[in-house]
């Protein structure tokens, strides 16, 4: 993907109003649906870039919406359009820009996962028994996601010398960001001392390992480079992209509980930094997609931000806080901010990129790195000032 | 693990299969898919060979011993016939495919599990399903 170095940039974000919403729904309303959430966020986005939607000729939808009938929704008729998760879609949208299909691409993603009460565990959950996925393990008791991360960090803890409390630095740290983020859902400061006192879900992991499931939307405005210079004086470039994935026994959940993805993880480096002349240590901001915190200290050392065996130390001593050396999921991510599913850490980096950030602002922040690596894709993206 | 009451949780019973389970029952014993080409063992099953994409291959017992990769114990119930706390393994077979199961005795951490021998054992759940779970062989 070499050829997808700044071809685009990020001229507008939106997003619902998930701290509203959370009271709303456990209050037992249903403020919208999926598409509503998403066009909510589609508006907030249009208005931050500054154009109109008549602007537009490309469309993502998020997974959780039929692309027709989204886009009959927001009343966008476009010349390219596609459905994919968060980290493809901006993927995909510098693919569609390189490639001359569309120069103005808007990507809508909602769900409204926590009213309608969206199964992640089960032997049902999400169709799970089509694409078998940890759903074939159900006569063995093991059918929620948690469960697999549970068996992955077991494993890597006695093979890379990483404790239950080492990991508690993700779930504090992230708190930490959430605490000055008005767009948060789980705002209170915690201490190791608290995440430790927390039950267990699927030891080794606990409550505060697991992401929140709420409802809301997020959406992105991403412009052909040239263009996004003359529309928007914000605009973040999308430095460079990278993906690698590991296919072969996934069911098994082979690729996970072996490797911890870091082959995958190796190759989207070289992708991401190699060829482009940049290091772990050109990045100022970090942004994992973190269903589960086990997420961070993979992709620490996966990416080279310390050697194979240190994440433990690594988030000890260096720190990934606001104050740490490598800030980390600064707006709470997943476990404290908003569950959607890593669109809301685009979001964040296009955020910390402008300097927008405000008390959890990271200082003279040029560069982010956002990487999702799950079932069994590692894909990253470099945002730049 | 705990006694065993309700109904086992659903098996997804795709094309490919049956035959894993009914040897389990009729044989005690797990049968896997074998290539009959190159040799590679299978699981989950499937329509083609993953290593050499051939479509033939034979169900062939295989050993029953591993080693045990990781485990998890639950703390939270989410199905009626595993009342928590209960665990969870993976377990690589000596013929190489991973498999998810259970010990059926729970596991303490001084035991230091992760790279220990183990060995199948098919148990009869209550509603009549042979499930393959492990102990240790060591
Ligand atoms: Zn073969």
């Amino acid at each position: 993907m070499k050829s997808l170095k700044r071809v685009a940039s990020v001229i507008g974000v939106g997003h619902t109003d998930w701290v509203s919403d959370w009271h709303r729904v456990r209050a037992g309303e249903r403020p919208d649906d999926c598409y509503g959430y998403a066009a909510g966020a589609l508006r907030n986005a249009l208005a931050d870039a500054g154009i109109g939607k008549e602007q537009v000729n490309g469309l993502i939808v998020g997974p959780t919406t039929a692309y027709e009938r989204m886009a009959e929704v927001v009343g966008l008729n476009v010349r390219w359009g596609d459905q994919a998760d968060a980290v493809l879609s901006v993927v995909q949208a510098c693919m569609a820009i390189e490639s001359g299909a569309a120069d103005v691409v808007a990507l809508v993603y909602g769900n409204d996962q926590r009213s309608v009460g969206t199964q992640y565990g089960g032997p049902q959950a999400m169709g799970g028994d089509q694409f078998l996925s940890y759903v074939y393990h159900a006569p063995w008791g093991l059918t929620s996601q948690g469960a697999l991360y549970a068996l992955m960090f077991r494993r890597f803890c006695e093979l890379h010398g990483v404790s239950e409390r080492d990991l508690g630095h993700v779930a504090v740290a992230q708190r930490e960001g959430s605490s000055r983020n008005p767009n948060a859902i789980q705002r209170k400061p915690i201490s190791l001392d608290d995440y430790m006192a927390a039950p267990y879900i699927t030891e080794p992991l606990r409550l505060f390992d697991y992401c929140l499931i709420n409802d809301g939307g997020v959406a992105l405005i991403i412009a052909e480079a040239g263009l996004a210079r003359k529309l928007s004086p914000r605009a973040v470039s999308i430095e460079a992209v990278g993906r690698f994935d590991l296919n072969q026994g996934a069911t098994s959940l082979e690729p996970r509980l072996t490797d911890f993805y870091r082959p995958a993880q190796q190759a989207v480096a070289e992708q991401i930094f190699g060829a482009s002349g940049l290091d772990p240590s050109d990045i100022d901001v970090l942004q994992v997609y973190d269903s589960f915190s086990v997420h961070v200290p993979l992709a620490l050392e996966g990416y080279g931000y310390c050697g194979i065996g240190e994440s433990g130390r690594f988030m000890r001593e260096k720190g990934i806080g606001l104050g740490g050396l490598l800030p980390t999921n600064t707006s709470g991510g997943h476990l404290s901010e908003s569950y959607m599913q890593g669109w809301n850490h685009q979001i964040e980096c296009v955020r910390q990129a402008r300097g927008e950030c405000g008390d959890r602002q990271i200082e003279n922040c040029r560069r982010v790195h956002y990487t999702s690596d799950v079932a069994g894709k590692a894909v990253s993206i470099i945002y730049g000032a | 693990m705990p006694t065993q009451t309700a109904a086992t949780p659903p098996r997804v019973l795709g094309l490919y299969d049956e035959p894993f389970w009914r040897h389990m029952k009729d044989d005690g014993r797990m049968h896997l898919q074998c290539c009959r080409d190159c040799g590679a063992w299978r699981y989950p099953p499937g329509p083609a060979c993953h290593a050499c994409l051939s479509p033939a291959s034979d169900w062939k017992p295989v050993s029953g011993g591993g080693e045990l990769l990781s485990w998890v114990t639950f703390h939270k119930q989410y199905l009626p016939a595993y009342p928590a706390p209960y665990n969870v393994i993976a377990v690589r077979l000596d013929e190489g495919p991973t498999l998810i199961s259970n010990l059926i005795e729970d596991p303490e951490p001084d035991q230091r599990p992760i790279g220990r021998r183990v060995r199948l054992k098919v148990v009869a759940m209550a509603d009549g399903v042979a499930l393959p779970r492990f102990e240790f062989a060591d």
